[in-house]
């Protein structure tokens, strides 16, 4: 199953990220299991410790199916917080930007 | 969940932690010195100012800093909380009362007030006691504070409040603190972004005391699919080289503290030990992008001036504490201070853990359900007595099925009502508010006693008591105690006391509240009431008839109308007040030794035991908690006496015999006593009455249907209720019957001797 190639899919992250929108991030990437995903991350304002969570556990769950997930397009405040909390995106980042 | 319920819950919280507060505060006032009741009261306002800060209500937060700063004084020992502190911290919390209201209501508060009393605490906080006159260390508290920059209004007192600056506090931060690297473990909690916070934000704040580098341990974290999206995986291991001291560290989590575990300790060696072990990613310095108000920019800069203010305070506070840490650069200190902050949150968390769960409920939700249980009862009323109507041998399995069903539907019933019986203790606390406040006014120095605070009674009995209440203690105070002056040449002390007791009797709730002030002026009043032509000059009256006059409406002693009291509107409104809840108010009164007003109440205003009883042909329902005894009247006992007024003889004793029927108009004339059953009730007035009636049906519990809500009053009738026949029953009112026996006609007003 793993292996079946398929489309990329694009997630386009709403401009704020904050407990209220935890769940539907999660339930988002839920949905797009088993096909590439690519991360636009170009209209995130603010981002919380939650969401940074959720895209963390996608981002290891698609790692263990062998499937690509990057961030296409990142703004700079997502970024600036991914960095300030200690997570390191940058071998997730797009390599085309 | 959204951000309004939360802030609601907030609100919710708020209260509850005011009310914790305000009765921590109270248990120091009379000596108590646990400090566990310090601590209770620390927290209060910790959580107050930590959730304030969440949603941004600047006010509150700054007003709660300086109050928290101030219990800190007193929960490291570094002041004695005596009675004037206490009062300093008692104004304190209403105003942190005051704000909360505010800023949940809209509105505003007081903001002289507000700036003095933080005046007050800082002075406090400075190691200045507070002397007899509040304004003279206020005053110096001040004098180091910069000219204000807007001269701020006068008020009552005539004091001047000087605006208050914590910039001052940097001249006295230690010039130079060597930075010195912390290495902090924070692993948050998922109650920390259920409260709406977010690790990000700390750590923003963090990241602004100094250099900082962080790892972020990501492997907790389970498989996407088992993932709760609103738990707490990560956590951080950061080490931050500052110049600000542990303490600033401690404040950025200042608002999280209970909701994350945190680790901080000196760095053993320098930064790069730690970044050896771990890849730890070094932030950034400019991190604008990620501020909350990124459009202004000028919010901004103020937003983080406050906070650079209270990491000054803070710093400047423990600044003895912080400079012998960094120059011996042990980690002793750091040791011990963490172990403390350790005990502090474990005994924190044993006495979150040792109050029994609750839940919340809307109000609405409860009353449905009374609703429906009223219902219930009505219904199984109405199915058993056809089942009597219909069963001809009487003891078929359907009778006792039917008993057990009575009970049951009894059972939940009372279930029922306790989920609405709520302790008086809210309305309680409010009233200590009001004692202060009053007693502040006119210069009084009053002690409010209460007892029997957990008393429960139905939530509608408490929301509806706080008014009649506040009234009565602002006459307690204004009018019943006397001047500090006056009660020492009287040979008291100088404080009065005002005591508010609550407790159950015979299915009432009675509430007391004692003066110990001069008692009624009967002289006066009388005086009064003939000058207001309440009555003849010549009448005569017993001296609780006197008493009672001051329920008059328009009824006021007082020689000069005040803000407090004597404007004539009170105690009738409080009579009122009580009379609408079903209850009864009495005075008693001795002259020196001051007043008893007695208050007495229905525990809910939904069920009622009663004795089903007919007269002329109307079946009636007398409430249970009136009657002493019923008895069966012989021709021998009954006494004429006047023209139509009759006596009965109880063992000895005459008492007036009162014949419902022809009180309510039932009958034209007086029916026969000796075909009647005589039903001996007390009034609250005291004296008791003998009410004849025509038969008893029986005993049994009633639920109330308002006859205001669904008609209109009748003189003589409280409510009405519907009997398992399905027809209405009329509730008598008792008082209102007795009354009218003497003599007065029934009228909607309740009549002056009434209150006798």
């Amino acid at each position: 199953m793993a292996s079946k190639k398929t489309a990329q899919k694009t997630l386009r992250l709403s401009p704020v990220l904050d407990l209220n929108e935890a769940t539907a991030l999660h339930e988002k990437l839920l949905a797009l299991k088993g096909s590439a995903v690519a991360i636009d991350a170009s209209a995130v304002e603010r981002i919380g410790a939650l969401c940074v969570q959720v895209l963390i556990a996608g981002a290891k769950n698609w790692q263990d199916q062998q499937l690509s997930f990057t961030f296409a397009k990142v703004s700079d405040a997502f970024v600036k917080t991914t960095q300030l909390i200690g997570v390191d995106i940058d071998p997730l980042m797009a390599k085309e930007i | 969940m959204d951000m309004n319920e939360i802030k609601e819950i907030f609100f919710q919280e708020c209260e509850e932690q005011l009310a914790e507060l305000e009765s921590g505060l109270l248990k120091l006032n009379d000596g108590d010195r646990d400090p566990e009741t310090v601590n209770a009261v620390f927290r209060a306002v910790h959580s107050i100012k930590g959730g304030a800060g969440a949603f941004g209500l600047d006010d509150l937060v700054s007003f709660a800093h300086v109050f928290e700063t101030t219990l800190d004084c007193v929960r490291s020992n570094r002041l004695e909380p005596n009675q004037d502190v206490l009062k300093v911290m008692l104004k304190s919390a209403d105003v942190l009362a005051d704000l909360t209201n505010a800023a949940r209501d809209g509105g505003s508060v007081d903001q002289a007030r507000s700036r003095q009393l933080i005046k007050e605490l800082e002075a406090l906080a400075n190691g200045e006691l507070p002397q007899a006159s509040a304004a003279e260390p206020a005053l110096k508290a001040a004098a180091p504070a910069p000219a204000p920059v807007v001269a701020p209004p006068v008020n009552e007192e005539g004091f001047q409040p000087v605006a208050f600056s914590f910039e001052d506090f940097e001249a006295d931060e230690p010039a130079l603190i060597e930075a010195t690297c912390y290495e902090i473990v924070f692993r948050p909690k998922s109650e920390l972004y259920a409260k709406g916070n977010d690790a990000t934000l700390l750590l923003r704040d963090l990241s602004r005391l100094g250099e900082m580098s962080i790892h972020c341990d990501t492997d907790g974290m389970p498989p996407l699919d088992r993932m709760n999206p609103e738990a707490a995986y990560f956590s951080w291991k950061i080490s931050l080289k500052t110049d600000k001291g542990e303490d600033a560290i401690r404040s950025v989590f200042e608002f999280a503290e209970w909701d994350c575990d945190l680790d901080i300790a000196l760095a053993g060696g320098s930064a790069v030990d730690a970044s050896e072990e771990l890849p730890m990613q070094p932030v950034p310095f400019d991190l604008s992008m990620l501020d909350d108000a990124p459009a202004g920019s000028a919010d901004e800069e103020e937003q983080i001036t406050t906070r650079d203010r209270d990491a000054a305070v803070s710093a400047a506070e423990t600044a003895s504490n912080v400079l012998q840490m960094a120059q011996s650069s042990t980690r002793a200190p750091a040791e011990a201070q963490r172990s403390a902050t350790a005990a502090a949150s474990a005994a924190a968390q044993q006495a979150a853990s040792a109050a029994t769960p609750t839940i919340r409920v809307d109000l609405d939700r409860v009353d449905r359900l009374i609703n429906l249980v009223g219902e219930l009862v009505i219904n199984q009323a109405m199915l058993s007595q056809s089942v009597i109507e219909n069963d001809t041998n009487g003891t078929s399995s359907i009778n006792m099925g039917l008993e057990e069903l009575q009970q049951l539907t009894r059972e939940i019933q009372d279930s029922v009502m306790a989920i609405r019986a709520q302790p008086v203790k809210p309305v309680f606390q409010r009233m200590s508010r009001i004692v202060r406040e009053i007693a502040d006014m006119t210069g009084k120095s009053v002690r409010l006693v209460t007892e029997g605070e957990n008393t429960e009674v139905d939530k509608t009995v408490i929301d509806k008591l706080a008014e009649p209440l506040t009234h009565m203690i602002r006459n307690a105070v204004d009018h019943g105690l006397e001047t500090p002056e006056k009660r020492l040449a009287a040979g008291k002390s100088a404080e009065g006391t005002v005591r508010l007791t609550a407790k159950h009797r015979s299915g009432r709730i009675v509430i007391e509240l004692a003066d110990d002030g001069a008692g009624i002026n009967r002289e006066k009043v009388r005086q009064k009431a003939i000058d207001n032509d309440l009555i003849a000059a010549d009448a005569n009256l017993s001296d609780e008839e006197i008493d009672n006059l001051i329920f008059h409406a328009g009824f006021s002693t007082a020689d000069k109308i005040s803000d407090i009291s004597g404007r004539g509107v009170g105690m009738d409104v409080v009579k009122r007040s009580i009379q609408a809840l079903g209850g009864r108010i009495n005075i008693s009164s001795k002259p020196g030794q001051g007043s008893v007003f007695t208050m007495s109440l229905p525990l809910t205003l939904a069920v009622l035991d009663g004795m089903v009883v007919t007269v002329a042909n109307q079946t009636l329902v007398v409430p249970l908690t009136a009657i002493v005894e019923t008895l069966q009247p012989e021709a021998s006992a009954i006494h004429s006496f006047g023209a139509t007024q009759r006596l009965i003889s109880i063992r000895n004793s005459f008492c007036p015999l009162v014949d419902v029927g022809r009180i309510l108009n039932f009958r034209a004339t007086q029916a026969n006593p000796v075909e009647g059953v005589a039903l001996l009730v007390e009034s609250e007035g005291g004296g008791q009455r003998a009410l004849m009636v025509d038969a008893i049906q029986g005993q049994r519990q009633v639920v109330i249907k308002s006859l205001e809500a669904n008609y209109t009053h009748v003189p003589g009738i409280a409510a009405a209720t519907i009997l398992g026949d399905g027809r209405v029953a009329l509730i008598l009112d008792v008082d209102a019957i007795v009354a009218a026996s003497r003599g007065q006609s029934l009228k909607p007003e309740m009549s002056l001797a009434a209150a006798g």
